[in-house]
């Protein structure tokens, strides 16, 4: 999030953050990481995806299909123990590529969203052009982007980017529009410049909204990165997944479905963890 | 120019355009005068353009015809005085009360180390100087909107806007909220514009109630409200009162049920 308007509000909700603290009483329940509330969500999320891993595994046992259709997750994590350096350095490919992609998407997506609510003019010649170009399947530019950014890391990170842009222009856009008018005459009024109005109203109402659409685009980059692998990757978890393809690996592959799902759950808790903190006052919206 | 009025309306209308080329009017030949320090109430049915006449006020809105002088001076010179109190309180939830009191200073880039001491009198005026800190979710209604007016007040303005500040409030609430308003404008000694679709709430706070007609906003009629000040109760059950809002709802053409 390279995006200077995000990290000067950012710093400037954090400053803010701890009402209890100002409050002097432990009445307010606080967002804490780990409170009794949040364990117990937290366990039963735990639950669920062991739940989850025992299902698959019982199915495989009942029906006992050839390996070359399905395996257990016992054979996938078998996999991931007897190659760690291997899943390790492919998934450091891929998190990178995803990661930049993000970044990238993000910074471009905050700017595109500003421009278009700021300025009329610009929104009603670019928003229509902006809506048709989504609807182009990102996969489908894959190519292209390797056609202009070769087959390294760039273009991997392109796809991705072009993946995570698109949800953070829509809810930049629409999260600054949220803005109530009686603040926007509030600022007329009181003749606050357009900087004061962005940093002290626009922005910070907008960053939930904002953090909406980067939590839809984080597990976007990490598609869209192994899209980039499928079609020109000798690294990364697609290239992993491709290999063990034309090899009829399926442990391995298999295997890097897992660590592609945990590494997209990590990433979105990461990121929905940060609007939390940066966003103290939406826990407690009536 | 008059310099004697706090606001001067000089024949002011507002017509919107519509795209199909048809003309809106909304205001038509507005024309009233309020002295400094008055209160006026304003009131009229929904629709009546009582809310573009304080935008217009206030400077968001220009009207097509007409001009508006507050102190003798065209509002669009930039007049520092003036502040609104909307009907909702719209607080900023990641600032605590104090802070979104001070926010009009931080517009204005007048901030000062007094600011926030004069920020927090204001707070004690409402009745919630123990609460500077404490967050608007954590409030009621009725003083998430005595922030709302201490925010107005902040400026130190000389003409308070304010557009059914109580709409949103229960009654009871509303009830304490016009002896809170009472109080504060006998205080602070600034004119105000007080839009209101309570006829009794008019009559108890004003001066004078200017009755504004719809289709086209028009002043149907100018009533001086004869009570001492301070007001209290006992003037809401007296026979001149209801005799005020019998004669204001004649103007109006409501049909009540009940008197």
């Amino acid at each position: 999030m390279a995006s200077p308007e995000v990290s000067e509000v950012g710093s400037d909700g954090l400053r803010q953050s701890p009402p209890e603290a100002a409050l002097g009483g432990p009445a307010i329940p606080k967002s804490k990481m780990f409170s009794r509330d949040s364990i117990v969500v937290g366990a039963k999320a735990v639950a669920g995806i062991v739940g989850l891993f025992v299902v698959w595994q019982l199915v495989v046992i009942i029906f006992s299909p050839p390996e070359y259709l399905a395996v257990g997750p016992i054979s996938a994590f078998d996999e991931l123990i007897k190659r760690p350096d291997y899943f390790a350095s492919n998934t450091w490919v891929t998190l990178q590529e995803a990661l930049a992609g993000f970044a990238l998407g993000t910074a471009l997506g905050i700017l595109c969203g500003a421009v278009l609510h700021y300025s009329p003019t610009v929104r009603s010649f670019l928003y229509p052009a902006l809506i048709a170009i989504d609807t182009i399947p990102k996969v489908a530019l894959a190519p292209l982007f390797i056609v202009w950014f070769g087959f390294g890391f760039e273009s991997k990170a392109f796809v991705a980017m072009a993946i995570a842009f698109f949800p953070l222009v829509i809810n930049t856009y629409d999260g600054l529009s949220s803005v109530p008018h009686e603040l926007q005459e509030l600022a007329r009024i009181n003749k606050a410049s357009p900087w004061k109005k962005m940093t002290k109203i626009d922005f910070i109402y907008a960053i939930p909204s904002i953090f909406s659409g980067a939590k839809i685009s984080i597990s976007l980059a990490v598609g869209g990165a192994v899209v980039g692998e499928f079609i020109a990757g000798s690294k990364g978890l697609g290239y992993v997944i491709l290999l063990a393809n034309s090899q009829v690996d399926l442990p391995s592959m298999f295997a890097a479905f897992i660590v592609l799902a945990a590494i997209a759950l990590a990433l979105f808790f990461i990121v929905d963890f940060a609007g939390r903190k940066l966003v103290p006052w939406k826990n407690h919206a009536k | 120019m008059n310099n004697e009025y706090a606001i001067s309306v000089n024949n002011v209308g507002k017509t919107y355009r519509s795209r199909d080329g048809q003309d809106n009017t909304v205001l038509k030949g507005l024309d009233f005068h309020v002295k400094p320090g008055q209160f006026v109430s304003i009131v009229g049915q929904s629709g009546s353009g009582k809310t573009t006449l304080l935008k217009t006020i206030s400077g968001l809105q220009e009207p097509t015809e007409g001009e508006i002088l507050v102190k003798g001076r065209p509002i669009r010179d930039g007049i520092e005085d003036i502040a609104m109190v909307f009907q909702s309180p719209v607080l900023l939830p990641w600032r605590n009360n104090i802070d979104n009191v001070l926010l009009p200073l931080e517009f204005r880039g007048t901030r000062t180390d007094e600011s926030r001491r004069y920020a927090q009198e204001l707070l004690e005026m409402v009745g919630l100087g123990g609460k500077a800190k404490h967050y608007s979710y954590e409030l009621s209604g009725g003083m998430q909107q005595r922030v709302a007016i201490c925010r107005a007040l902040v400026s130190r303005p000389e003409l308070l806007l304010m557009d059914e500040p109580f709409g949103a409030l229960d009654a009871m609430t509303r009830d304490s909220m016009n002896f809170e308003i009472q109080r504060i404008w006998q205080t602070t000694g600034c004119s105000v514009l007080f839009v209101t679709h309570s006829i009794s709430e008019a009559v108890w706070l004003g001066d004078r109630v200017v009755v504004v007609g719809d289709r086209p906003g028009r002043i149907v009629a100018d009533i001086a409200i004869d009570f001492p000040r301070p007001r209290g109760k006992e003037h809401r059950f007296s026979t001149a009162f209801s005799d005020y809002t019998t004669e204001i709802e004649s103007h109006i053409g409501v049909v009540t049920g009940i008197s």
